[in-house]
């Protein structure tokens, strides 16, 4: 047990040493980039559709339930089921994948953002209203500045998902960091699927950081 | 100037005072459910005072005055500024040109207190220069230190939050303010202190004010006319304090001022509107068989002991005197301190608070420099209410 251990971690410290695995077709970082762009395909798309649902729902203060209901129901379906069913309607390809991550990403992003509306102190929004704002101008002047927090907590929860579930894609024939969790299980180099699972929450990791520090950025001083 | 021009300048003047009275013409807010908040209100705000609307909880108060800068409806009726009907002006024109300040002071968690300040100049387009120059003077004009207005709201104590409340409401130079509850949620003595800054403050800018309390002490305290609003939003009576208390228009009224009626009668004049008595005095170097005499010719209890500036040293009173030596001066006796003192600026429930625990059957008064004007005792007080 204590010698298989050695020999695994061995296995993995002369794959990340071996020049031929960080060039060329198949390498470490063509896999990485694969990942890495189907994850900001998904969350992108997944934002684009999620957030004007949860920021609008929230703004407008109708509807939220259900939407949320809806998302969390969405939640529960699992991705790769969603892969292997629009895999046999579509066809081989990119778009299974992206379509499956996407119904992953959408989720978080609108419960997180409804509520990040809908948290804004009442009496915050009666006084933009009081004081003569217009709709849009209370929307981006008062109310995203302040549900920022909430809002990006979702994006970072969505793509950290996204990132880790990223490797179905190799089930349908594609690349991404899961060809070696597939092609390691398959010839049982459980070395070469440990790496895969290294890449892959190192990538998770550097992803929260990454959006942790945007975040930073776009958040008003004084919610900090 | 010619006559005439000066005619019309003056009608100018009157027409801009006048653009910010405040007419409500058979007013009615019902809701979709029936429940009816306001009934067919008649009033009329006049331009530079402080009107306040004031009952119980449920009187359709907050509904009026959320009305003027349509924040409410209106089912029926007309509501006027000037001769501008409110439901034909835009409403967030009508809203940035009428101040808003409520009980939650509302600001912005995201923006410094300047920025918060500044929202209604930045949404009426002004250029920066103007806009620093106003947000400057304003945390002067309300009050607060300088340097806050770098920092962020939840930085700041309910008090001085309340304060850029004010000014946020106060940026644009607004013709009218509406203020929902403004003092009610900061503690009893920052709330009178604001309330004095505040009426001060209205003093200088007489804008057209409607403020809406559930407190009637606050009412009266402020406002140069009181609406009494009883349930299902009826105006009960719509008057200045002083009458308010002399001629309660109902048991309503009567029962809302509370039972405590005539003492606020008196705290609405000052001491200054009153004849004073001269009152008995000795000089502090007085001798003991003098000042006995003195007492024996007035028939009083006691004489009011004065310094050399005459300002009140201590009372003197006979049982003191009836012991003393004759020729002992009389500021080596035990003198009685009062607990209070009374200036003439004063009203007349201090004054009353202060005579009972006098320990003569009179109270000193002094003048702003605290020298000594004068006596005033309960019989006087009691003369000034019937």
């Amino acid at each position: 047990m204590n010698s298989d251990f050695m020999t695994l971690i061995a296995g993995v410290i002369d794959w990340f040493s071996q020049p031929m695995n960080w060039q060329g077709p198949g390498s470490i970082p063509e896999h990485v980039l694969e990942h890495v762009t189907y994850v900001v395909i998904s969350t992108l798309i997944g934002a684009a559709i999620a957030l004007p649902i949860g920021i609008g729902l929230g703004h407008s203060g109708r509807g939220g339930l259900m939407a949320i209901n809806i998302s969390n129901i969405g939640r529960a379906i699992p991705a790769f089921g969603v892969i292997i069913l629009v895999f046999l309607l579509a066809g081989f390809g990119v778009i299974p994948v992206i379509v499956a991550l996407v119904a992953l990403a959408i989720p978080p992003m609108v419960t997180n953002s409804f509520v990040g509306m809908r948290e804004v102190d009442p009496a915050v929004r009666q006084a933009a209203v009081a004081l003569g704002m217009t709709g849009w101008q209370r929307l981006w002047q008062v109310e995203l500045p302040i549900a920022m927090p909430l809002i990006m907590a979702g994006v970072r929860t969505s793509a950290v998902q996204v990132m880790s579930t990223a490797t179905l894609a190799a089930y349908v024939g594609l690349g991404g960091l899961g060809r070696y969790l597939i092609d390691g299980l398959a010839v049982r180099d459980l070395s070469q699927v440990l790496v895969g699972a290294i890449l892959v929450a190192v990538l998770a990791i550097v992803t929260e950081l990454l959006l942790a520090g945007v975040q930073r950025l776009i958040t008003a001083k004084g919610l900090q | 100037m010619t006559n005439e021009s000066r005619q019309r300048a003056s009608a100018e003047d009157r027409d801009t005072h006048d653009s910010s009275a405040i007419v409500f013409e058979g007013v009615t807010k019902r809701y979709s459910d029936g429940t009816v908040a306001v009934e067919t209100l008649d009033l009329t705000l006049p331009a530079g005072e402080l009107t306040v609307l004031v009952g119980p909880s449920g009187c359709g108060k907050t509904t009026t005055l959320r009305m003027i800068n349509q924040l409410e409806t209106l089912s029926e009726g007309r509501l006027l500024i000037g001769d501008r009907d409110v439901t034909s002006v835009d409403a967030t024109r009508l809203r940035r040109q009428i101040g808003y300040v409520m009980q939650h002071s509302g600001l912005f968690p995201h923006k410094t207190i300047a920025d918060n300040i500044a929202v209604v100049p930045r949404l009426l387009g002004w250029d920066k220069t103007r806009i620093r120059e106003r947000v400057a003077a304003l945390v002067e004009l309300v009050g607060l230190d300088e340097t806050l207005a770098r920092r962020y709201p939840h930085q700041l104590s309910g008090g001085q939050q309340q304060r850029v409340g004010l000014a946020r409401a106060l940026a644009a130079d607004p013709p009218i303010l509406l203020m929902d509850e403004p003092f009610a949620a900061v503690d009893p003595i920052v709330r009178t202190h604001l309330q004095e800054e505040f009426l001060n403050l209205q003093r200088r800018v007489q804008k057209t004010i409607v403020m809406v309390t559930h407190d009637i002490d606050e009412a009266m305290k402020l406002g140069d006319r009181v609406a009494i609003f009883s349930q299902g939003g009826k105006l009960a009576q719509f008057d200045t304090p002083a009458r308010l208390l002399s001629a309660p228009a109902s048991e309503f009224v009567v029962d809302f001022i509370g039972a405590d009626r005539e003492l606020r009668r008196l705290a609405l004049e000052r001491l200054d509107s009153m004849e004073l008595d001269a009152g008995l005095t000795a000089p502090r170097d007085e001798i003991v068989a003098r000042a006995r005499s003195y007492l024996q010719q007035a028939g009083s209890g006691g004489i009011v002991v004065l310094d050399e500036q005459r300002a009140p040293l201590g009372w003197l009173d006979w049982e003191t005197l009836k012991q003393a030596d004759d020729r002992a001066r009389i500021d080596s006796l035990p003198l009685k301190a009062w607990r209070h003192r009374l200036y003439l600026h004063d009203n007349l429930r201090s004054a009353l608070n202060a005579l009972i625990s006098s320990p003569g059957e009179v109270m000193p008064v002094l003048n702003a420099q605290g020298r000594y004007v004068g006596v005033i005792d309960q019989l006087q007080l009691t003369r000034r209410l019937s």
